[in-house]
């Protein structure tokens, strides 16, 4: 049982709290769903749990946490660690040995467990969360869900009671987060673990979740999902749609949203969603034909061929592995193919250099972070400038910052700031030069509604613009919203290439919810229903 | 897989056999037997050569160190021919005594690397941690963090390399080295951040040891180290090795590995990973106690007098005991057994 | 209490690295010493392996003793990250023709003494130099020598604070003169004391060879010539590779090291029960 009393927590160096006067209740065996905006709190509302605020993070720490009989504050980390276990986002980051048994008797042995015991319990975790035969296997070998499946089980050695666990599947992919959060939940039902997450996609979770907390401006609500979700603005899309439309009570799942869509009378009437140019598709101006490239024996693209022209988003999806990102940095000149041809406008890419490409063609990396090193915003978009010797003109840098939403942030030093914001700032680094191409390789990991949102009108402003655009994503309802065309791959070849609407029916993998919902129309996001249907629910 | 310390043991005798003597017979079944361990251990592994390189790594040195030898010192009854002139060090006689001491070393001094070459063939790098004494848990544990995170430090570089090129960065120089290494250094110390909290929510973060326990430790180390040095400074002051020197020296160093020993005896974590003990580590450690024996046991072995060997101020033909011989062999024994290697 | 530890430490601190630096400059001692009733005798008793095994006794000691004070869960983490780097940065191809004995290894370690503190700069040193012995199979009985050097290096460093904070040089051109001038010492020093410790192992147990003239003059001109030959050009190039690299990564990395040095000092307040001390990363030696 987890009671918040009256916190109110400021980080040192803040003036004002992030959290003030929380009061919150979280039952034995339940499963907290914490949502919020990013920076609002919902990392040190989880911190609070096993004392690493305020022992690890400093600051100014009013009111009292009790957590199944022990004060966080008043206790050390150590015992704390015995009742709490805690995960954290990246995976990698938390290993302190390299092999997956080693890693789970860490906690183990800090706590003096005897030695005969720790196989035990090793074996018995290691049988919980599915991994024993991954047990002698080296950390970096194995995916990012196994990893992260890991640090869970390396975090519940010491039986703990609470399992705390910090945005775990956001840098995973669909699958990896798929295997996590289903490990979670069964851990849940079948041990009577309390489960507190923190998440931004909710759609997976939010069946499962008994309490829904949401840490905004300072405050934290919190109640059973479907009050919390009707009080606040962050909603999955059947949500939102279920919120416009009245449905009562609200639906959390496609399943309990069937019988609500039976009974609407509408006509699926085929919509244009976009106002794209019906005159045929313009020349192509980024194409790779025919292109073939191995690392070492493994052979990672087979013929692929792509199409990408101006004043059109591009999505490409497929599953883990099937050579999206190889493609994307053979399109930029990263990897030379073994066969096949990449032509920009028309020429052949391969007489040029990587920074010759670049000029005209923008690519934003998987990691931002790489990217970054500057003392400010400012000054990384005047070094790019200066790599490829173009001038820099300090009016027109504050205009293109204005253009990505990043004004009033000109002058700060960017690793200091929001995963949404780093990433705007990276992508302003390598779009400074006003590329009429734009390659982006899986830009929503780690986003929050909000950041998608303003990244979202970024991409849709420079379509307008007539810049050609590449989005590589898992994210399917980033990719409804956002993709005129979608191309899927398969081991290593690009297999179909069509409108967004029919691509993404097809497939059940690639099906946002409102696809599942409305399987006959050509709707993909709420904002397709509604705008059709109008708010009584008829045509 | 022959057990981290019996290989140790291994590497103790061969140390000692080392430096022990001088005599050109039984270093070369010294060097010879270590070469043979190594061969085997490289070919297990799956790389073709092994023997010979050591092979010319030996004449290499041996042949450097004899004319360092030769052309430096000038002393020994064999003249060979005379350096003419005045040059400073160069000049006077080149002998053949001169020569041949130079060649022992360089034999002895091969010796030494190749010896350290199998003990790092024969060990991963995991295996090695594991040797580290308990009283020093914090650092092997950040040695640990170290090990795991060089190959993901690696791939960040290769990421960060590929993110500048992106931006139109070109490496011509030293200078462009900094936007490769600053995102290292700076996501290094994020990832840090991170990692401290992970390890804090698993319970690791040493309250420390009671201070006066800590204390008496590290006082009885201090009283070792002097009375290292004061056996040092007394036989520096009185010129030859009495016995008084060694005593003194001995002691403290016995104090200092004592109180390690009683301090990681007392450490409070407990070690998930062990390694057992098999026939084949027993035969490993049997061979290398017999070489032990054999070169540190003078007053009972037969052999004292002929481990020792000087070219000056006349060169002879060295001694052989067979017996001697076959003894240091001992050496040879992991050759037989090991079976696999790992790393 | 404080006082007894303090004094404790300083002891400890002088007699290992005395003691350290006696293992290093014996074999130029000894021959004058030994004098010529050791000829022949029956065994080689000074043999350099010993003094590798005393070196490693006080190099044992000294990293207990500079352990004590990093206990601590985020310098352990904050040490295993830059060690790694560091590690990496050993075999890292710099993209520049790097001659003889550089070695990028260093700057980090000057830099990490300066912001972190004597203590933390020697087991920056020590550490960087055995875990990079570890992954690269480079084990051996040079290591424990190469560990102290390194560990003397980023100590050393750490006794340009005083200097920058009293003179308020923190960030200004001056404190990075200040760093490549201890680069360039260290650059060559480094070399020189390997060197020294090598020597005994190329020359072969002292008392071996006895006979009229071997005094410290000649040991000390046969060293010379040694020295110039094999290390002198090495040496050079470590050093000048050292500035080369302060000087041009010296300014930013402070920056950054600085910048996570103030994250950590902290301290946190909770109304009704005793305030913590401020808890600090860096230490003064």
């Amino acid at each position: 049982m987890i009671a918040f009393h009256q916190v109110t927590y400021t980080y040192p160096g803040a003036s004002v709290p992030i959290l003030r006067d929380v009061n919150l209740r979280i039952p034995s065996g339940a499963l907290a769903l914490v949502t919020g905006p990013s920076g609002a709190g919902k990392s040190t509302l989880l911190r609070c749990i096993n004392g690493l605020v305020p022992h690890f993070s400093g600051g100014v720490f009013h009111g009292q946490v009790d957590v199944a009989g022990l004060d966080p504050v008043r206790a050390s980390p150590r015992q704390v660690s015995q009742s709490v276990g805690f995960v954290f986002q990246d995976p990698e980051s938390q290993f302190v040995f390299d092999a997956v048994e080693d890693e789970i008797a860490f906690a183990l042995e800090n706590a003096a467990i005897p030695f005969a015991e720790m196989h035990a319990r090793v074996a018995e975790v290691l049988e919980l969360l599915g991994l024993t035969r991954l047990r002698s296997r080296p950390l970096d070998s194995l995916s990012g869900g196994e990893q992260q499946r890991v640090a869970i089980a390396a975090a519940l050695a010491l039986r703990p009671s609470i399992l705390v666990l910090d945005e775990p599947t956001s840098q995973l992919d669909p699958k990896g987060a798929e295997d996590v959060l289903q490990a979670l939940e069964r851990l849940q039902r079948l041990q009577g673990l309390t489960v507190v997450l923190a998440e931004h996609r909710l759609e997976r979770i939010l069946p499962f979740a008994d309490l829904l907390v949401h840490v905004e401006n300072q405050q934290v609500i919190a109640g059973p999902p479907r009050q919390v979700l009707a009080r606040i603005a962050l909603n999955p899309p059947l949500v939102r749609l279920g919120k416009a439309l009245g449905w009562e009570p609200l639906p959390l799942t496609v399943e309990e949203s069937r019988p609500f869509v039976a009974k609407m009378a509408f006509q699926p009437a085929p919509q244009t969603r976009k106002s794209m140019p019906e005159d045929g598709p313009t020349a192509p101006v980024l194409q790779a034909k025919a292109l073939s490239f191995s690392y070492g024996s493994e052979l990672v693209l087979e013929d692929a061929n792509l199409e990408l022209s101006g004043g059109e988003i591009l999505g490409l999806m497929g599953g883990n592995g099937v050579g999206k990102s190889t493609l994307l940095r053979c399109l930029v000149g990263l990897l030379r193919p073994s066969r096949g041809a990449v032509t920009l406008y028309g020429k052949d890419t391969a007489p040029l250099g990587v920074a010759d490409i670049c000029l005209q063609v923008g690519y934003l990396p998987q990691d931002p972070n790489a990217l970054l090193f500057a003392d400010s915003v400012l000054e990384e978009l005047r070094i790019t400038l200066r790599n490829h010797h173009l001038p820099v003109r300090e009016d027109f840098l504050l205009e293109f910052l204005g253009r990505i939403g990043l004004a009033n942030l000109a002058a700060q030093y960017p690793r200091d700031l929001s995963v949404g914001e780093r990433q705007r700032v990276a992508l302003g680094a390598v779009t400074i030069s006003l590329p009429k191409v734009v390659l982006l390789d899986e830009p929503t990991r780690g986003l929050d509604y909000a950041s998608k949102a303003v990244l979202l009108k970024i991409l849709q402003e420079w379509r307008q613009s007539g810049k050609a655009i590449l989005l590589v994503t898992h994210d399917v309802e980033f990719a409804a919203m956002a993709c005129d065309r979608v191309a899927i791959m398969e081991k290593g070849r690009v297999v179909q290439v069509g409108q967004t609407a029919r691509m993404l029916r097809g497939r059940p993998l690639f099906a946002p919810q409102i696809v599942q919902l409305f399987p006959d129309t050509d709707w993909l996001t709420a904002s397709d229903v509604l705008r059709a249907c109008g708010k009584d629910g008829r045509v | 897989m022959i057990n981290t310390w019996a290989w140790c043991g291994w590497l103790l005798a061969g140390l000692v056999a080392l430096s022990l003597t001088r005599n050109p017979t039984y270093l070369v079944i010294i060097f010879l037997s270590i070469t043979l361990v190594s061969t085997v251990l490289v070919r297990r592994a799956g790389a073709r050569r092994g023997f010979f390189s050591p092979l010319y790594f030996l004449g290499f040195i041996c042949l450097t160190a004899s004319l360092f030898n030769a052309l430096t010192s000038h002393f020994g009854n064999t003249i060979l021919f005379a350096i003419p002139g005045q040059i400073p060090l160069l000049s006077g006689a080149v002998t053949l005594e001169a020569m041949t001491y130079g060649a022992l070393n360089g034999l002895v001094l091969s010796g030494l690397f190749v010896i350290f070459m199998v003990f790092n063939q024969a060990l991963p790098a995991r295996a090695l941690v594991r040797l580290i004494p308990r009283a020093f848990s914090p650092l092997a544990v950040v040695i640990s963090i170290a090990v795991t995170f060089i190959p993901a430090t690696r791939r960040e570089l290769e990421l960060i390399r590929e993110a500048q090129a992106v931006r139109g960065h070109r490496v011509r120089g030293v200078r462009d080295a900094l936007p490769l290494f600053m995102p290292l250094l700076v996501g290094g110390l994020e990832r840090a951040f991170q990692l401290a909290e992970a390890m804090t929510a698993r319970g690791f973060g040493g309250e420390g040891e009671a201070a006066a326990h800590a204390f008496r430790g590290r006082f009885a180390m201090l009283a070792g180290l002097l009375l290292i040095l004061a056996g040092w400074l007394l036989k520096l002051v009185t010129g030859s090795s009495p016995l008084w020197a060694g005593i003194l020296i001995t002691a403290g160093a016995a104090l200092i590995l004592a109180v390690f020993v009683l301090i990681s005896s007392r450490s409070v974590s407990t070690t998930y990973q062990t390694e057992s003990w098999s026939v084949r580590d027993g035969i490993v450690l049997a061979g290398a106690a017999l070489v032990l024996v054999v070169f540190l046991v003078p007053s009972i072995s037969p052999w004292h007098f002929m481990q020792n060997y000087n070219p000056y101020p006349q060169i002879t033909l060295p001694s052989f005991n067979p017996w001697a011989g076959c003894a240091i062999l001992g050496l040879l024994l992991p050759a037989f057994l090991v079976v696999s290697v790992s790393k | 209490m404080e006082m007894r530890n303090r004094w404790l430490s300083i002891a400890i601190y002088t007699v290992s690295i005395g003691l350290g630096v006696l293992t290093f400059v014996y074999p130029f001692i000894l021959p004058g010493a030994v004098g010529a009733q050791s000829m022949s005798t029956a065994h080689a008793s000074e043999t350099p392996l010993l003094y590798v095994l005393l070196l490693t006794l006080c190099l044992g000691v000294l990293l207990y003793e500079v352990q004590g004070e990093a206990v601590k869960t985020r310098q352990v983490a904050l040490l295993g990250v830059l060690v790694a780097i560091d590690s990496v940065l050993r075999f890292v191809d710099i993209a520049i023709p790097g001659p003889g004995g550089f070695s990028p290894i260093f700057f980090l370690i000057i830099l990490t003494g300066v912001v972190f503190g004597g203590r933390f700069g020697f087991l920056m040193g020590a550490l960087t130099l055995f875990v990079s012995a570890l992954i690269t199979g480079g084990v051996g009985p040079w290591l424990p020598g190469q560990m102290f050097t390194a560990g003397w290096t980023g100590m050393c460093a750490a006794l340009c604070r005083p200097v920058i904070e009293g003179l308020h040089l923190s960030g200004k051109k001056t404190e990075i003169w200040l760093l490549m001038g201890v680069g360039a010492f260290w650059g060559l020093a480094f070399g020189a004391i390997m060197n020294l410790w090598a020597w005994p192992f190329m020359v072969g147990p002292v008392d071996q060879y006895w006979a009229p003239g071997v005094g410290l003059q000649d040991t000390l001109r046969r060293y010379g010539v040694y020295y110039l030959a094999t290390s002198l050009a090495w040496d050079l190039s470590r050093s000048v590779g050292n500035v080369l690299l302060i000087g041009i990564f010296g300014a930013p990395t402070l920056k950054a090291l600085r910048r996570f040095e103030r994250r950590l000092v902290f301290w946190y307040e909770t109304p009704g029960q005793d305030e913590k001390q401020p808890e600090l990363l860096g230490e003064k030696i």
